[in-house]
């Protein structure tokens, strides 16, 4: 096991504020304290070599769960074994052994190369000249940048950027990179390379960690998927286990071939009549299988055309983000 | 390769990417390098006009107060260059959460913090401090090797204060992320170390020599060329090498109030 954690919780106190000029006022001597509870108590283990996608609504405790990992946050308590290291407790060993991405903070510097904080990552992590030329050249041919590591990457798009982020969090070669929404902001074809990216360096033994919005992420990368809500981990297993947990509904959409007059279906079934002769059913196949449903149609319908689809994951992730 | 010869090599990156960085924007670092040269000189030529006009401080000639002047605008100036940046970069970087990105990395956050702040648009002010330090030099007579060697050892004992201010603001910005007038609490202190210590009153001077140690930053080192007798010049080395001490123990205490910012 890779990374082992235990009841991990994290609390901290904000304070309120009233939006009035008098309330802004009086929160200049008094402010309300709330203590937050930001993770309520998180058991994750993670093998060598998996792609977890850590995915939850705002404010769920996903980046949290990140930052704590990364070294980057204490908890207020519990306990987390990554690699044999206590990340807040041996900071410094222990974060010269995770490469991280975060979506939102760039790690290049603005208004030079690449290739200048590509050198400073070098003497960070006191990688070997050769070691360091060789990864580099591997890096900049898989993402195809060598034309645009000695450019300012305040010039390169956002998708190039991204990829140089890329390079910066892998060139000192760690078994575990942590991704904070890596694929944000960019265009389809930019997150087919990223995703192509994370897949080969998967398969050389890197294990990924992944938080995103972008549930494309998750249906193509993951091998499991981690919801946290409101703290607390409220799923953890393989994507189609989710979808087969959750997903109880199918769409089906019927072209008939005559009009339906619209009284002798049973109640209960729900539909959308999109046009005279086409009806669209939400079907609950936890309430009727999908069996009786379709020998139910076939006797009430002039069926001229049929297609039956599974519930779109976002809207199982949804359904989970509202329990 | 050893662990210091690790962090030197890091440093050594971390100005060349600073002097890149800088030179991005020419004309901006032009103008700045003119606006800190001009800027620093200001305290210089007051005291000038001072003297001119047949004023002076007791006991002082114009040319030693120069000294003074030239030594404390030296150390600020490789104060502003080396280790100022570190409170601006905490400042923005806390407020914007990257902050984060100094914590993943395998390095004393306070150290990788100094060298991602290493700011060479602020050279001006070391040209500054070094003219009116060679003109008030010139001055010299009689100087000793001994004096010179004993002056350098002061001056680092000028940059190590010049260091601990810069950790100190450094460290309230943590916590305090809007307190971007840190500067001018420092500048307002500062200001003390600019004149000779014998035109304020002792307790006062005592305060400079032995509490906060200001005294060193300019006059003690140049006390010491001019050959003017300085009284408590171990105990302000000492005081310095604790204030330092002190800074890092408020930078860590100050680490633990960090909270990153939301994702």
């Amino acid at each position: 096991m890779i990374i082992d954690t235990r009841n991990l919780k994290k609390t901290y106190i904000t304070y309120e504020r009233g939006t009035t000029f008098g309330a802004t006022i009086k929160s200049l001597f008094v402010r309300k304290p709330i203590e937050i509870e930001a993770l309520k108590g998180i058991y994750l283990s993670i093998e060598k070599g998996e792609i977890i996608g850590l995915i939850g609504p705002n404010g769920a405790g996903k980046s949290t769960t990140l930052k704590i990992l990364s070294g980057i946050l204490h908890p207020t308590s519990g306990e987390a074994d990554v690699m044999g290291f206590t990340p807040w407790k041996q900071r410094k060993k222990y974060v010269a052994n995770i490469g991280a991405v975060f979506g939102q903070k760039s790690q290049l510097i603005w208004d030079i190369p690449p290739m200048d904080s590509f050198q400073m990552n070098k003497a960070i992590y006191n990688i070997p000249e050769e070691a360091f030329t060789t990864r580099l050249n591997a890096l900049v041919e898989m993402l195809d940048l060598s034309r645009l590591i000695h450019k300012p990457t305040r010039q390169l798009s956002l998708g190039e950027r991204m990829k140089c982020e890329f390079v910066m969090a892998m060139l000192h070669d760690p078994p575990i990179v942590f991704l904070d929404e890596p694929t944000i902001g960019l265009d389809v074809i930019a997150k087919e390379v990223i995703r192509k990216f994370i897949k080969e360096m998967n398969a050389k033994g890197t294990t990924f960690i992944l938080t995103t919005h972008d549930l494309d992420d998750i249906e193509l990368l993951a091998n499991r998927v981690v919801v946290i809500n409101h703290g607390s981990i409220v799923f953890d297993d393989s994507l189609t286990n989710l979808m087969g947990k959750l997903g109880h509904k199918k769409i089906v959409k019927v072209i008939l071939s005559q009009a339906y007059a619209g009284t002798t279906l049973k109640s209960g079934l729900e539909y959308e009549k999109n046009s005279e002769l086409e009806l669209e059913f939400t079907l609950d196949t936890s309430q009727m299988s999908l069996k009786a449903f379709m020998d139910h149609i076939a006797g009430e319908l002039e069926i001229k055309d049929i297609s039956i689809e599974s519930e779109d994951i976002e809207t199982v992730i949804k359904e989970l983000y509202l329990i | 390769m050893s662990r210091n010869t690790g962090y030197l090599k890091l440093y050594g990156v971390g100005l060349k990417v600073g002097m890149a960085n800088i030179m991005a924007y020419r004309g901006d670092f032009f103008i700045n390098f003119f606006i800190m040269l001009m800027a620093e000189l200001f305290a210089p030529i007051i005291t000038f006009l001072i003297y001119r006009s047949g004023a002076a401080f007791p006991g002082w000639t114009l040319e030693e107060v120069m000294m003074i002047q030239g030594v404390f605008l030296l150390s600020k100036g490789i104060g502003y260059v080396f280790f100022f940046g570190l409170v601006d970069n905490t400042l923005f970087m806390v407020r914007e959460g990257t902050f984060d990105l100094l914590l993943i990395k395998p390095r004393p956050v306070l150290f990788m913090s100094l060298v991602s702040g290493i700011n060479v648009g602020d050279l001006g002010s070391i040209f500054s401090g070094l003219g009116v330090f060679i003109l008030a030099a010139t001055y010299l007579s009689g100087t000793t090797l001994m004096q010179w060697l004993l002056f350098l050892a002061l001056f680092v004992m000028s940059l190590t204060v010049m260091l601990a201010f810069s950790i100190i603001m450094g460290s309230t910005v943590i916590k305090w992320v809007g307190n971007g007038r840190v500067y001018e609490i420092f500048e307002a202190i500062s200001s003390f170390g600019l004149y000779p210590k014998s035109i304020y009153g002792k307790a006062f001077a005592n305060i400079i020599s032995f509490i906060i140690p200001l005294s060193i930053i300019g006059f003690i080192p140049a006390a010491v060329l001019l050959g003017r007798p300085v009284t408590g010049i171990w105990i302000s080395v000492i005081v310095s090498i604790l204030f330092l001490i002190l800074s890092t123990r408020i930078w860590k205490m100050m680490m633990k109030y960090y909270t990153s910012a939301g994702g």
